[in-house]
């Protein structure tokens, strides 16, 4: 899967289709032929970004109603490609192990109902990945998580460690409420969090805390009011990027906060604190209705990225015709129900 | 991830494409396979350096350097310090290209740990360094979220070396952002979380805490001058909330009703000039929630219905918000 932007960029042309619709088909023949575009050097120099990328895509073609239009056997393979002896797994053959790939290996492997599939090729798989792999990179002291055996700690790691555990169902390999009391520590007196003790807030970071303390069950900690009025304030008022949200006040509108924000506020069950429609009418804007795909702000680069977090914006804002998407996972509803079983 | 990219003429010139590929290849492919045979050498290092130039995502890459660098710092006759202070230049142009690279942060606090094992006596001095960097870095952007994570981190260990606390001096940095910019919410955010420290550090009598507190009011009001300051009001909300919550100063019930009241006289004297601005109204309401619980009745109610249909009529976008506020006033 390729993270080159374009060639398409959001906006629609004047003489274009309607821009206030979902180009439904353009994006799925977008994603479809990422893979496709090895003779463009950004190809190459976005190989890091490889498996997430896949994981990107596909959750896009489930959410757009076409689950299998990648097909699945190579979806596989290229999973299995990536996975190191150790149990971790890469972005792409050649790449050291990282909680940001392992996790999206994992979610993968969700999205095509893998697990066993895995499991029958490579023996111990699962438990090598909860245990040795993830749970290891958890600080005993503190109870945050790193990405790999040379980082710094972030709440991302942290989040993508109960994400990865809890889809195995092997949660029980860390400790759970000292990871609770960690995010507790990050909580800023907006009521936001930042990915560290004395962090700044960050709609991004805010996302990780929210979906960590929703799978720990634990949303009771947040400072729930503070932070609905911090998150509904993210939605720009005036100018071109109207409806749009940002991550940060006084910081420009982008598509991608469409999901750290509005997820992490259907998490606090506050999603009807900002005006839905303008944000719809946003995110359509800054769709390629030729060529496929959605940029962060209209007029720029489209990528796979965006279009992600595009469509899973809209989903959470119930647009028609889109998969419903589980705010805690950005995996659709229909595929955390089978796996977690709730 | 494209962030920003603007509309460009698409056009590529699959020639120049070709090329540049062929030659990353390579030099990928020469990286890995001396990186295999385990030739741990300056010359595998340059290589690296080479490919992160090009390419400073590749987080592989600087997994390889730090393999190759641990090497060199434990078998080579030149001193740590040398090779560390090297790095630690090769990163400075690539910091100032790719300003909101993680892995070269990352990298680059891996390598100042390194200063602790192989450069002990120095290791001090190269960390100090680091905070004339990133008040560097931080003026040519200053809400850079890397560059305040790192400047905290540096911080950290500075004080850890040095067995001592750099909160004031902190403290008067974030001043200093502030002045330059009223609108630096990540200096603002800084200064919320020294305050307290510096207090403390200070051995501040209840009198001393109070008037550093009402000269940290002052800033936030000089700030509000203009009221559509988000990062201004962020700051009077947590000092607003301080005085609820007793975290810096000890208040009797009398003196926190009476803060409320004369910061509220401020936040409304606002409207003769800014009666269109939103986050004036709803600065009202929230203190006057709180404002009633320390006095009931303090606030008319009429006055709540007013400031509320101001703030429906100013800020439509978030009207499902002030509908659930309506139900709670
Ligand atoms: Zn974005």
């Amino acid at each position: 899967m390729s993270l080159v932007a374009g060639p398409g960029r959001g906006g629609a042309l004047s003489s274009g289709p309607s821009p206030q619709q979902l180009h439904t088909n353009a994006h799925i023949r977008y994603i479809q032929t990422l893979d496709k575009r090895r003779d463009e050097f950004e190809y190459w120099l976005t190989e890091h970004l490889r498996l997430n990328g896949l994981y990107w895509g596909l959750t896009a073609l489930h959410l757009l109603g076409k689950p299998d239009a990648l097909p699945r056997a190579e979806v596989l393979d290229f999973v299995l490609s990536c996975l190191h002896e150790s149990g971790g797994m890469g972005a792409a053959p050649g790449h050291d192990a990282h909680m940001l790939y392992t996790v999206s290996g994992v979610q993968i492997l969700a999205l095509v109902d893998g697990f066993e599939e895995l499991e029958a090729r490579v023996p111990g798989w699962k438990e090598k990945i909860a245990k040795s792999v993830i749970a290891g990179l958890q600080d005993p002291a503190t109870g945050t998580f790193f990405g790999d055996q040379y980082g710094e700690p972030d709440t991302r790691f942290l989040y993508g460690a109960l994400n990865a555990l809890s889809l195995l169902g092997r949660l029980d390999f860390v400790d759970v409420p000292r990871a609770v009391t960690y995010i507790k520590s990050c909580a800023n007196p907006d009521g936001g969090y930042g990915n560290s003790p004395g962090a700044e807030s960050h709609s991004g970071q805010i996302f990780t805390c929210l979906a960590a303390l929703s799978i720990a069950d634990r949303l009771d900690t947040v400072d729930m009011e503070h932070l609905a009025g911090w998150l509904s304030e993210r939605q720009v008022s005036e100018g071109e990027g109207k409806g749009g949200l940002n991550g940060r006040p006084e910081k420009k509108e982008d598509v991608c906060y469409s999901w750290w924000v509005l997820s992490s506020l259907a998490m606090l069950n506050r999603v009807h604190w900002i005006d839905g429609k303008a944000l719809e009418s946003f995110i359509l804007r800054c769709q390629d209705p030729e060529h496929g795909g959605i940029s962060d702000r209209p007029g720029d680069m489209v990528d796979v990225f965006h279009t992600v977090f595009g469509l899973a914006g809209l989903s959470l804002l119930k647009f028609p015709g889109l998969e419903e998407v589980d705010p805690v996972y950005c995996l659709p509803r229909s595929v955390t129900r089978k796996v977690l079983g709730k | 991830m494209s962030h920003g990219v603007p509309r460009v003429s698409s056009k590529r010139d699959d020639e120049r494409d070709r090329k540049s590929i062929d030659d990353y290849q390579a030099l990928v492919q020469q990286v890995n396979a001396q990186m295999q045979a385990q030739e741990y050498t300056s010359d595998t290092l340059a290589l690296t350096s080479r490919l992160l130039s090009i390419n400073p995502e590749f987080y592989t890459a600087w997994n390889h350097r730090r393999k190759l660098l641990s090497h060199l710092m434990a078998t080579s006759a030149a001193p740590g310090v040398d090779l560390i202070t090297a790095d630690l230049a090769f990163l400075i142009p690539l910091l100032k290209l790719y300003p909101k690279c993680y892995w070269l942060w990352n990298y680059r606090i891996w390598l100042l740990e390194q200063a602790e094992l192989y450069a002990p006596k120095e290791a001090l001095a190269i960390w100090r360094g680091e905070l004339a960097l990133v008040a560097h870095m931080l003026t040519r952007d200053e809400r850079n979220f890397h560059g305040w994570g790192y400047r905290r981190r540096v911080v950290m260990a500075v004080e850890r070396l040095e067995g001592t606390s750099l909160a004031e001096e902190e403290l008067v940095y974030t001043g200093a952002a502030i002045r330059r910019a009223l609108q630096n919410f990540s200096a603002f955010h800084y200064r919320s979380k020294l305050l307290g420290r510096v207090l403390d550090e200070r051995g501040a009598t209840d009198a001393q805490r109070r008037r550093v507190f009402d000269n940290e009011l002052d800033i936030s009001q000089e700030a509000l001058v203009d009221p559509f300051n988000q990062s201004a009001w962020f700051y009077h909300q947590f000092l607003m909330r301080c005085v609820v919550e007793q975290t810096i100063l000890r208040l009797t019930t009398a003196e926190k009703a009476a803060y409320f009241e004369s910061e509220m006289a401020r936040v409304e004297e606002m409207l003769e000039d800014y009666d269109d601005c939103k986050w004036i109204y709803q600065a009202l309401l929230q203190y006057a929630m709180e404002f009633h619980k320390l006095r009931p009745e303090a606030v008319a109610c009429s006055k709540l219905q007013s400031w509320l249909s101001h703030l429906r009529r100013l800020d439509p976008l978030r009207a499902g918000r002030w509908a659930d506020l309506e139900t709670t006033l």
